[in-house]
């Protein structure tokens, strides 16, 4: 020994040669493996003697020196299943409490668990039916706005030509075009006297080809070829037809704005699903609708929607920077102004990812949906994970009760294996028996959790359903089952007998730790709860800039467009209606922009976005938006046309001072300012209030009507009798605003929902387990307790004897949870650009409510405790 | 005959334990067998072989006295059993029946 120094062979083969060698040889090897080391220690560089050792262990690792590693002795399976079964179904008869908290936690878990799977599993299918899904992209733009992109669909009418000609990675490409500048507005088509409303898309022939919408009748190749081709939904064919093969040929009026144009049907389309996110009754031809107009056929403008089917292996990055510079190339030279240098880009986003990643960022891709999916899918989890807790806090409290059973197995013979696979049959078991429970639930209750969702799930055992449905469950199982089980496996014969099974700190703070889990997600969710209400109750009450109540809403479609001023007239006169107004836009969200203005004092290269909103006679006086100064849109004045109202937000952005009177260039044309309008909110409450310009434009597409306070029924039903005069057969489609900007918070108002649900599910599963083990530590010390009972002791310090501890429980579970939720609020209220502020009395109500519940939980358990008969309790021994 | 049938590295390690005998453990067979034969030997082909041999009953082993080197592990120490040493002889007949059948002419002598 040259060197005096511990010198030691690597650990981790050693470990590795210990584990594969055969225990008789185990010894005298590493003995020799050692010797050998040691040596090659003193004569060479330590690096090469571990590259040695490291050789040997390898060249041990060979048949005739490892171990074998099959199970010493072999058990018939299906006389062990039975016997787990027999023994299973013993335990539980002798205590159906912990049976039935245990299934009926499970059960709730899981019914939770699948409700979520359904929904995510829906969420996941939207838009993939195509039968091209893989190949299939729709092509954004990112629109350069001051600080940023704004992400678009829209595209310029050529560019899907364009993709098809000179793009050799574009297989196919079409043009799909919602109806210009109709805010939703629907036409009416027509087969003589027969009327309905429809919904239309301009498409270019290959529609069919590329996207999977079955047709009834018709072939997907042909049915669009012609420019007076019109393929419409089989709903329509059988309101209009006798049959759907009876429409084919036919001709049909559709009727539009101010036109109405012949087509002759070709085809008919099933139904679309509720997967699609495409929806429409009618499919007109694109080509056509691009003849006769002009900023179709432009680069400058962009309207439309353009799909791509791309070849196999196409480098997507490569794609879109070569579409992006085709892009600026283009539409820059579109543009007269010959500085004009458009700089805005270009991407590919495969379609049936844009319904769950539909929030832009930078423009790119940032979540949305897909957010949702997994905040329910993380509920859950941790609902299931609860529900397993109590199996395994419950198991393991009451292993005392089986540790006799358990002992004289292990001396019989059985090996810890055997064990273990018996009480993960029985957490299987148990949890199959709630899955069933579970899916009965689930079933009942669907109707309701599409009530809340908003979807058309139907729970049918189709394949995925299956798989995911196994997959919840033997998780679940495995998850419940496998504390426990190597726990009670672990037990040691000898002790058990000489009744020392001792009960370890690590297993009663192991204990502890997870009801303090359960209780902290129970808590965070308490709070989620009483966060996300305070703060819809903050949108809904907080002062908008405007007055939403009372205004009914309906679209200017059929003959209202041309006999408009006849309708406002009739409605005008009817009993119960202040006034009557109309709008291009509503205040949810849909709003034009612009950033061509410009102004005196104008700084050189600035540019500000402003929210660009048409509105008629009256409207600012039914909205009730408040004026800081100036006047509004009124026909005592001549040319409103060439005045303009701009908000607060607007004149401080461009910093003028004594703004009326003064004239700014919109769109190269003046405009003089005749109010300044107080700031409301024009977009939802996620956004500040942007700069906004108010133009006049007369008879819009959004038809507005103030009701007298009183009786809107009444006044409802004579503006149908009135819009039944002029669109004879048509049925009368009106909305209410104040609906509409609920609506702009109907995900928020869905969580608010469904996380009560998730809350109160999640705190009903806890105090299970909670019962449970109050019961069993009620029952452990009955006699204890009968002893103080007999020395004098009350009910009430008994009940506080064995409360006292479950007390600490939960107050640590509050230490835990409220920094959790406190960050948790934060984060979720800074999505909104207005939002309420985070009070202590949500923590500090939420912890005294868990509080009192798991008070009263264990209370009901100590009580009983408290009462027992003595006699009872102490007399056998 | 053909059970008593030994592989040439098989023979070799039991002659190399029958040399050493009462040494022979397994690092010590190594270094005999390096040393006489010019052949580097590997642990894991070595004890694969002695632990068959042993199987077979041609070789004993025990162990033998814990010392404070090789991390604390006894050494195994093998014998030659008799069967052992039969299985040697028969080989060595063998080859020497098949020596002295040589007809003289064949190597030119």
């Amino acid at each position: 020994m040259k060197k005096n120094q511990p010198n030691h062979p690597p650990k981790l083969l050693l470990q590795f040669f210990r584990w594969y060698c055969n225990p008789d040889f185990a010894e005298d090897l590493e003995g020799d493996l050692y010797e050998r080391f040691e040596r090659r220690m003193a004569s060479e560089k330590p690096g090469r003697a571990k590259w040695f050792f490291a050789k040997d262990v390898l060249s041990l690792f060979r048949p005739g020196i490892i171990r074998s590693f099959w199970p010493k002795s072999f058990l018939n399976p299906t006389v062990m299943l039975r016997h787990h079964l027999l023994l299973t179904y013993r335990q539980y008869r002798r205590s159906p409490n912990t049976f039935l908290i245990n299934v009926i936690g499970l059960a709730s878990g899981l019914a939770c668990a699948i409700f979520i799977f359904l929904w995510i599993q829906d969420e996941y299918q939207m838009d993939r039916f195509h039968a091209k899904d893989q190949q299939l992209y729709q092509v954004m733009q990112n629109f350069p706005i001051a600080g940023g992109f704004e992400t678009t669909e829209y595209q310029p009418g050529p560019l899907a030509q364009a993709l098809r000609e000179e793009f050799p990675e574009v297989e196919s490409a079409i043009t799909v075009c919602p109806p210009l500048g109709s805010a939703g507005n629907k036409g009416v088509i027509s087969n003589g006297e027969k009327h309905a409303k429809a919904s239309e898309l301009y498409v270019d022939p290959e529609f069919f080809q590329i996207f999977s919408f079955p047709l009834a009748v018709g072939d997907p190749e042909w049915v669009l070829k012609n420019k007076d081709a019109v393929v419409i939904s089989k709903k329509l064919a059988n309101q209009l037809f006798p049959s759907s093969e009876e429409a084919i040929g036919q001709a049909i009026e559709w009727f539009r704005g101010d036109t109405t144009i012949l087509f002759t049907v070709t085809g008919v389309f099933k139904d679309i699903s509720a997967q699609s996110t495409l929806q429409f009754d009618v499919l007109l031809s694109y080509p056509s609708l691009a003849e006769n107009s002009e900023h179709l056929r432009t680069w400058a403008n962009s309207d439309p929607y353009t799909y791509a089917v791309l070849k196999p292996g196409v480098n997507i990055e490569a794609l879109n920077d070569k579409i992006s510079t085709y892009l600026q190339e283009k539409v820059s030279a579109s543009v007269e102004d010959p500085n004009y240098k458009f700089t805005g880009t270009a991407f590919v986003q495969p379609f049936s990812d844009r319904y769950l990643f539909n929030r832009y960022e930078n423009g790119r891709p940032a979540g949305g949906r897909i957010g949702y999916v997994k905040l329910f899918a993380t509920i859950a989890f941790f609902l299931l994970l609860i529900a397993c807790i109590n199996f395994m806090n419950l198991s393991t409290a009451k292993a005392i009760h089986r540790a006799k059973e358990i002992g004289v197995k292990k001396v019989i013979g059985a090996q810890r294996s055997s064990l273990i696979s018996q009480y993960l049959t029985e957490a299987l078991l148990i949890t199959l028996l709630a899955a069933i429970v579970a899916m009965v639930l689930v079933y009942a209750l669907l109707p309701q959790f599409n009530g809340i969702t908003g979807k058309e799930i139907v729970f049918r055992p189709t394949l995925t359903v299956l798989i995911g449905l196994s997959t919840i469950i033997t998780l679940t199982g495995l998850l419940a089952g496998s504390y426990p089980a190597l726990y009670l496996s672990k037990f040691q014969p000898a002790k058990i007998f000489k009744g020392k099974l001792t009960r370890g700190v690590r297993e009663y703070w192991m204990r502890k730790g997870l009801v303090v889990f359960q209780f902290t997600i129970s808590l965070v969710l308490i709070i989620a709860v009483i966060l996300v209400y305070q703060q819809i109750e903050f949108i809904q009450n907080k002062n908008l800039g405007y007055n939403n109540e009372r205004i009914l809403t309906l679209k200017q479609d059929g003959n209202l467009r041309n006999q408009f001023p006849a309708f406002k007239t009739s409605l005008e006169a009817l009993p119960g209606i202040e006034a009557v107004t109309t709008f291009r836009h509503d205040l949810t969200g849909d709003f034009g922009s612009t950033s061509g203005v410009q102004w005196e004092g104008q700084a050189e290269g600035q540019r500000i976005e402003f929210g660009n909103l048409e509105a008629d006679y009256g409207l600012m006086e039914v909205m009730e938006i408040q004026l800081v100064e100036g006047r509004t849109f009124s026909p005592d004045f001549a040319t409103e046309q060439n005045k303009i109202i701009f908000n607060e937000a607007a004149i401080k952005a461009m910093g003028l001072k004594e703004p009326i009177g003064q004239k700014i260039m919109l769109w190269g044309e003046p405009r003089e300012i005749i109010g300044v309008a107080q700031d409301f909110h024009f977009e939802s409450l996620y956004e500040k209030v942007k700069p906004c310009m108010i133009r006049f434009s007369p008879n819009n597409e959004n038809i507005l009507v103030k009701l007298q306070p009183g009786s809107p029924k009444e006044a409802i039903v004579a503006i149908e009798e009135t819009y039944q005069k002029f669109n004879e057969g048509l049925a009368f489609e009106y909305r209410f605003l104040d609906d509409d900007y609920q609506r702009l918070y109907a995900s928020e108002q869905r969580i608010s929902r469904l996380s009560r649900y998730f809350a109160a599910l999640a705190i009903i599963i806890s105090c299970l387990g909670l019962f449970g083990l109050a019961a069993f530590t009620a029952e452990r010390r009955a006699k204890e307790i009968s002893i103080r009972k007999i020395l004098g002791a009350s009910a009430a310090s008994i009940v506080q004897l064995l409360s006292r501890d479950f007390t600490r429980t939960v107050l640590l579970a509050l230490l835990v949870g409220i920094p959790i939720s406190y960050l948790l609020s934060q984060y979720w209220l800074q999505s909104f650009a207005y939002h309420i502020e985070i009070q202590p009395w949500y923590f500090l109500g939420a912890g005294l409510l868990l509080l009192l519940i798991a008070w009263s939980t264990v209370g009901i358990q100590t009580l009983k405790a408290a009462r027992t008969n003595l006699i009872q309790a102490l007399k056998d021994e | 005959m053909s059970k008593h049938r030994l592989g040439e590295f098989e023979e070799l390690v039991l002659l190399t334990v029958a040399v050493l005998y009462g040494e022979a453990y397994g690092i010590a067979i190594i270094d005999e067998m390096e040393r006489r034969l010019d052949r580097t030997v590997s642990i894991g082909s070595l004890q694969t072989v002695l632990r068959r041999l042993e199987k077979k009953g041609y070789l004993a082993s025990e162990l033998g006295e814990v010392t404070k080197v090789r991390g604390g592990k006894r050494k195994r120490f093998f014998t030659v059993t008799n069967l052992g040493r039969k299985a040697l002889e028969i080989t060595k007949d063998q080859r020497l029946d098949l020596w002295n059948s040589i007809p003289n002419i064949a190597f030119g002598d």
